[in-house]
């Protein structure tokens, strides 16, 4: 588009002006920074750990990449890990299910929660945004009343191996979520099904045109949604040992948060996994890095929000020099 | 078709939250969590708890570094912080390390009562290297993997205000106990209208304290005050405005047969005596409740409420301190029966592995103004 121009002009390479390029080097720089000042955090143990803490978010982030590529949004997420958590619990203490099996009902219930949604956002044309503010109090609602706010507690040992556990050194959970990354990564930029979310995110009505199947796409992305989101409140009920109903309350902005940083356009079309994950990892290690230097709690998300919008700005500006 | 959806979800909430309320109005008060209740002897000393032979429950730290007499850093990491009970005791904990001058202690954590939060706070203060950790838990088993993380790096761990299981942490600075609450807010409204009925004001039915103070109060007016009549319980979330409205509701309904309203919360609480401000029963209808002083003092003043029950958030951050400095001395050992803390004397040591801070507090025209949170 500039062919007259780049003879005469230094152009930045393409790859360095990607989103996620630009996002890694400032995330590398914050960490080089934040290991500066504090001699705990570039430890292997620490950085370990925050993959423990941040593999929730990141569970759910995946599909809800996903979701937002085709133009959508899930903010029910939060509650499907409350309510998964409930059932979880519930199906195993109360209705005496073996826990194997009520892992297994907790993960139909989570893909059930998102089937619902994009079933009424495909059928009904629901905005997405609607259906889903209407779950996450349907499905919170759903997980107090389930509870009646009590806690189940007392799983046995095995049940913690995989939010407490290691294998070879590292977090079990860690495991999961890295071949999950890799598996959503080619999912997205390999097949069809990728290719089709890209579609439906650029233009719907041409993606229709086109006979894809926009409405199938969709409700397989939703349902990956809850599946998704069930997967993490088994992650997080056996990392902290309880089933609470108030679990994953919040974590729709958390998990948003990290996509869109990751360069996830929101209004569809254009997004990547890689940007996710990097958008997920800068968030949780800014969290960590900057406890670690003694920023207490609430300046500490004053310092994210403000690194947040910098960093977006820092892209977005680099970007239009185009 | 949008908005019939839309109704017909949230008629299905609103279906599924009444459901769930009438289930539970029609059971027995059973604390939400299925202990049996105890409730003390009714004379008026009857504040000490019996001395039960319970062993020592708590958990050890591994390898902690001996630090007897030298100066430690610890954190304290609350609920949440930013609201007045929390700073009230994060004063107490400054007041204790200015009197021991060998400690230096800071309060963070996060600004929504999150487990999950929480959990991360105290995570990152391990890896950040501490002597001692104070906290009040959001959730008594959740946040135990962590703390035991801390008991395991060598890291002293103290509760207060809210417990984990015990073998979580070393000891648990307890304010009140359950029963001694329940006491404390019988007697207090026996007091004033003798064998009237009353009703009360409560966050939820579930509420974990809220529920087993009130089973609590149930066992002890059966026993002591058998003849007072228990009207109704109503819910009003921790919702100033539904508060006042459950409130002014009940006084509608029941007329002169109402004597009293307990407030179960700290926002139930004033917005019970602001309800029956209004309503003109000044005198004719007793409020008796769990609340701050701040939010109470102008209808204690006013003479419209008499007794506002609680105890006192900065002794207890200041006990805490005093425990933590002891554990560390290595004063306060398993199978002690005492420790001292400053000021506050000596407190007891109960439940195998908790210090009592002693009787509830009560609040009144008298002393009301000399407590500021």
């Amino acid at each position: 588009m500039s062919l007259a121009i780049e003879t005469k002009t230094f152009r930045v390479p393409r790859w360095l002006k990607r989103h996620e390029t630009l996002l890694a080097i400032i995330l590398l720089i914050a960490l080089f920074g934040l290991g500066l000042m504090n001699d705990r955090f570039l430890t292997l143990d620490n950085l370990l750990n925050q993959g423990r803490l941040m593999t929730e978010i990141g569970l759910i982030a995946l599909p809800m990449t996903f979701v937002i590529i085709t133009g959508g949004i899930d903010l029910s997420v939060g509650a499907i890990v409350g309510l998964c958590a409930v059932m979880l619990g519930y199906s195993w203490k109360t209705f005496h299910f073996p826990l194997p099996l009520a892992i297994v009902f907790s993960l139909f219930v989570g893909a059930l929660a998102g089937f619902i949604n994009g079933l009424v956002i495909t059928r009904i044309k629901v905005p997405p945004l609607i259906m889903t503010i209407a779950t996450l109090a349907l499905y919170r609602g759903l997980a107090e009343g389930i509870s009646q706010a009590h806690s189940v507690r007392g799983y046995p040992e095995w049940f913690y191996f995989l939010g407490q556990g290691d294998v070879f050194g590292v977090p079990t959970q860690l495991l999961v979520l890295l071949v999950l990354i890799v598996i959503f990564g080619i999912v997205l930029d390999r097949t069809t099904f990728g290719r089709a979310l890209y579609a439906i995110g650029a233009n719907e009505t041409a993606a229709r045109f086109s006979a894809l199947s926009v409405d199938r796409v969709k409700l397989v992305v939703y349902t990956l949604s809850g599946l998704a989101s069930g997967l993490a409140a088994w992650v997080l009920v056996s990392r902290v040992t309880t089933t609470r109903m108030d679990m994953g309350s919040g974590y729709e902005l958390d998990v948003i948060a990290a996509v869109v940083l990751g360069g996830t356009s929101i209004f569809g079309g254009s997004g990547t996994i890689w940007g996710t994950v990097i958008g997920l990892a800068m968030i949780q290690l800014l969290k960590n890095g900057l406890a670690l230097t003694g920023v207490k709690g609430d300046a500490t998300i004053m310092v994210i929000g403000v690194a947040l919008i910098l960093s977006v700005l820092i892209a977005s500006s680099l970007r239009r020099r185009d | 078709m949008k908005t019939s959806l839309l109704t017909t979800t949230a008629a299905a909430m609103f279906a599924l939250s009444f459901a769930a309320g009438a289930a539970n109005a029609a059971s027995k008060w059973d604390g939400a969590d299925d202990l049996p209740t105890s409730p003390l002897a009714c004379d008026a000393g009857g504040a000490a708890a019996p001395a039960v032979a319970k062993p020592y429950d708590g958990g050890q730290p591994t390898n902690a570094p001996d630090k007897a007499g030298k100066e430690i850093t610890i954190v304290d990491v609350p609920k949440l912080i930013g609201i007045g009970y929390f700073n009230a005791t994060t004063k107490g904990m400054q007041d204790a390390a200015k009197e021991l001058g060998n400690v230096k202690v800071s309060t963070d954590g996060p600004t929504e009562a999150k487990i999950d939060e929480q959990i991360k706070f105290i995570d990152n203060y391990i890896t950040r290297g501490v002597d001692g950790i104070l906290f009040a838990a959001n959730d008594p088993v959740a946040i135990a993997p962590v703390l035991k993380k801390a008991l395991s790096k060598g890291i002293h761990v103290v509760g207060y205000d809210a417990n984990s299981q015990p073998d979580a942490r070393e000891w648990f600075v307890n304010q009140a106990e359950f029963n001694g609450i329940g006491k404390s807010m019988v007697d207090s409204m026996a007091k004033e209208i003798g064998d009237g009925s009353f009703a009360i004001v409560t966050s939820t039915f579930t509420t974990p304290n809220q529920a087993r103070w009130i089973a609590e109060m149930q066992a002890y007016a059966e026993k002591c005050h058998p003849k007072m009549t228990w009207l109704e319980t109503v819910e009003a979330q921790e919702d100033n405005n539904l508060s006042f409205n459950q409130a002014t509701t009940l006084i509608n309904k029941y007329g002169d047969k109402l004597k009293g309203l307990f407030g179960m919360t700290s926002v139930a609480t004033p917005a019970s005596a602001e309800a029956v401000t209004k309503a003109g029963q000044c005198g004719k209808i007793a409020v008796v409740g769990l609340a701050t002083p701040n939010a109470m003092k102008p209808y204690v003043n006013a003479g419209c409420v008499k007794s506002v029950v609680l105890w006192n958030p900065v002794d207890l951050g200041y006990a805490a301190t005093y425990v933590m400095r002891a554990v560390v001395d290595g004063k306060l050992k398993p199978g002690a029966t005492s420790v001292e803390a400053g000021k506050l004397g000596k407190l007891n040591v109960v439940n195998g592995s908790e210090i009592l801070l002693g009787a509830p507090f009560i609040f009144n025209k008298d002393n009301v103004d000399k407590f500021d949170f």
